[in-house]
């Protein structure tokens, strides 16, 4: 098998920086993510390889946290649309965990199928390789096992890295991949090694069922007790991996502008609040309801697949403790009347 | 759901507007005008526009609101009837003939015009949803031996706020086989029509429900009424449409935000018939 010595690692992001922007999971001043590998500054910063998931996911590669769309000028009535702004640039994200990689699969679902690509989206992600990184050490918080996500092989990947001692282990996984394992080829040696075996998880939690029983439980009063503690702050959807929504702004200097994109959140009351005053989703507890069915429902109805991916970050960042796995056991446990 | 598909009829950037002209502005009412327009070079329509189809109308440097729209003459022009609600509609309603705007579309499903064919169509809409049904009403006119009997039936809140008065009094009435009903919330000195709510007027009128189909719009509250007195005029789910609203940003199945349960309504709705409403979610 092919393996690249973790020595050689530094120099192997620098060859992979040759041809596209490099995006490792780093500590960067007080918060951790997915940041450039140009921008690592030795004395400052420090790889996250070895961690299971960093504050940010690395969705903000393909989904930018604010986008511009096109520019704008105006002049008296007349209006221009002087560039759309396509970022095609390639990127390649170093590390991802199968968790994460899975959160961009389902963004790919929502921004590439149903009618629609979304062309700043089609940019960025045709040019973007995913090298995964297996995980065999469950975190406390992990339960990728039951959302359908295998840690150990990755779905989506184009090249996974598995870390055995002193090499990760190196396979490649597509034609993108291949492209990828090319350019290094000359780092990456021949070497069997022993693979390690994936650990035990320490939540236990079955999502089996969970979707089709939801679908009967939308005006449950689990929802009133569940949603009490939630003060709607929208972090959750903040560091998820797979949460997308956005909104759509204008910014606009005198007679010239762009519109751009930005994360936005389900929890907020002006995302679903309507011109004329009304709002489908005014109580807290109807934005709380409208998450945690989308993850869990609405999105396994439309795509065959949750929305959730068991990264385990928004249990570890609400101020509140609210917790999604034992959101699924109360609906598991729920009693509904047929 | 899964297997749903959608035909795109955009170009490559669906959610770059094209930049288009306003060729006339009417008042329809003190709080709604009516915006004609087509392309900039005036070479026609930049997309074609069902019955029921709505466009986002993008403003700047305001921001960008889906509307319905309210009838497409051929190539001529797009017509797009506005109430003035919020900061983009009032910035809206400031413009004058000239003015370029943007708009991108056509969003959603549209009403199922075939599938109605042979029926007799019975209208019901209160205040600014007559703009959404006029389309259908127009495509009706337009396709006159394809329906059965018209009725029309709609409601504002007073005589001033009654839109499209011309084609409700005077042409509309005209068409043959065709009722147009119009009724006001409260009295008024120079009204001698009808007064009440869209609801009550309507089982009074007790249009048949045999071979026929209700479309529905207004505000939530005139549909919630109207919907329960079609049930009880013996109208089935599968003879009642409506056309449901939400706050939308991508109007291509995206941004998120305009989801009944699976649903966008973007891009699934905004036309749903009573039995398809009666499967999601009671946020609608």
């Amino acid at each position: 098998m092919k393996v690249l010595s973790k020595q050689r690692l530094e120099t192997a992001l620098n060859k992979l920086s040759e041809a596209a922007e490099v995006f490792v999971p780093m500590q960067k001043g007080g918060q951790s993510g997915f940041f450039s590998w140009q921008s690592f500054k030795n004395e400052q910063d420090e790889l996250m390889l070895d961690n299971l998931n960093v504050y940010q996911s690395p969705k903000g590669v393909v989904l930018p946290q604010t986008e511009k769309m096109y520019g704008i000028k105006t002049q008296g009535v007349e209006i221009n649309i002087d560039q759309v702004y396509e970022d095609d640039h390639p990127t390649l994200i170093f590390g991802a965990r199968a968790c994460d990689v899975k959160g961009i699969l389902a963004m790919d679902e929502v921004f590439l199928t149903r009618g629609y690509e979304d062309n700043f989206y089609k940019a960025r992600r045709s040019n973007n390789v995913i090298i995964a990184h297996a995980c065999y050490t469950p975190g406390d918080n992990c339960f990728c096992y039951a959302m359908e996500v295998n840690p150990v092989d990755p779905a989506g990947a184009d090249v996974i890295i598995r870390d055995s001692g002193d090499v990760y282990v190196w396979e490649t996984q597509s034609e993108k991949g291949e492209a990828v394992t090319a350019q290094i080829s000359d780092l990456l040696e021949d070497k069997d090694v022993k693979l390690p075996e994936l650990g035990s998880f320490k939540i236990d939690v079955d999502y089996t069922g969970v979707a089709e029983k939801l679908k009967t439980m939308f005006d449950h009063p689990l929802w009133d007790k569940i949603s009490e503690p939630c003060s709607n702050c929208g972090i959750c959807t903040y560091v998820c991996p797979s949460c997308y929504c956005f909104d759509i702004q204008v910014k606009m200097w005198g007679d010239e502008g762009y519109r751009f994109r930005a994360w936005d959140s389900c929890m907020y009351e002006e995302y679903s609040r309507e011109a004329g005053g009304g709002n489908p989703r005014g109580a807290a507890k109807e934005r709380f309801r409208q998450r945690f069915l989308h993850k869990l429902e609405f999105f396994q109805e439309r795509y065959g697949t949750p929305l959730c991916t068991g990264c385990g970050r928004c249990m570890v960042v609400c101020p509140n403790d609210i917790n999604i796995v034992r959101i699924i056991d109360a609906v598991k446990e729920a009693e509904v009347n047929d | 759901m899964t297997d749903k598909d959608h035909k795109c009829t955009c170009d490559e950037q669906p959610l770059v507007p094209t930049i288009v002209e306003v060729i006339d502005i009417i008042d329809r009412t003190p709080d709604i005008k009516s915006f004609f327009v087509r392309n900039a070079d005036g070479s026609g329509l930049p997309f074609q526009v069902a019955p029921g189809q709505c466009s986002m109308v993008s403003l700047l440097p305001v921001g960008e609101s889906m509307i319905s729209c309210t009838w497409q003459e051929g190539q001529e022009y797009q017509e797009y009837a506005i109430k003035r609600v919020g900061l983009m509609t009032d910035e809206l309603h400031r413009i004058e003939v000239g003015q370029k705007i943007g708009l991108r579309g056509p969003y959603g499903n549209g009403f199922p015009v075939d599938e109605c064919k042979g029926k007799d169509m019975v209208f019901i809409a209160g205040g600014i949803g007559l703009a959404p049904l006029r389309s259908f009403i127009k495509y009706c006119f337009k396709n006159r031996e394809d329906f059965g009997k018209i009725t029309i039936l709609y409601g504002s809140r007073s005589q001033a706020d009654l839109c499209f008065k011309e084609e409700l009094f005077d042409l509309w009435p005209k068409e043959p086989n065709t009722e147009v009903f119009v009724t006001i919330d409260n009295a008024e000195p120079e009204w001698d029509g009808h007064v009440g709510f869209v609801p009550a007027y309507l089982e009074e009128l007790n249009p048949s429900s045999n071979n026929a189909v209700a479309v529905v719009c207004g505000p939530p509250i005139m549909i919630k009424f109207v919907l329960q007195s079609l049930e009880k005029m013996g109208y089935s789910d599968d003879q009642v449409i409506t056309t449901l609203e939400m706050r939308m940003k991508c109007g291509i199945g995206k941004c998120g935000r305009c989801n009944i349960g699976n649903e966008f309504i973007c891009l699934d709705g905004p036309v749903y018939y009573l039995r398809q409403l009666r499967d999601l979610p009671a946020e609608w």
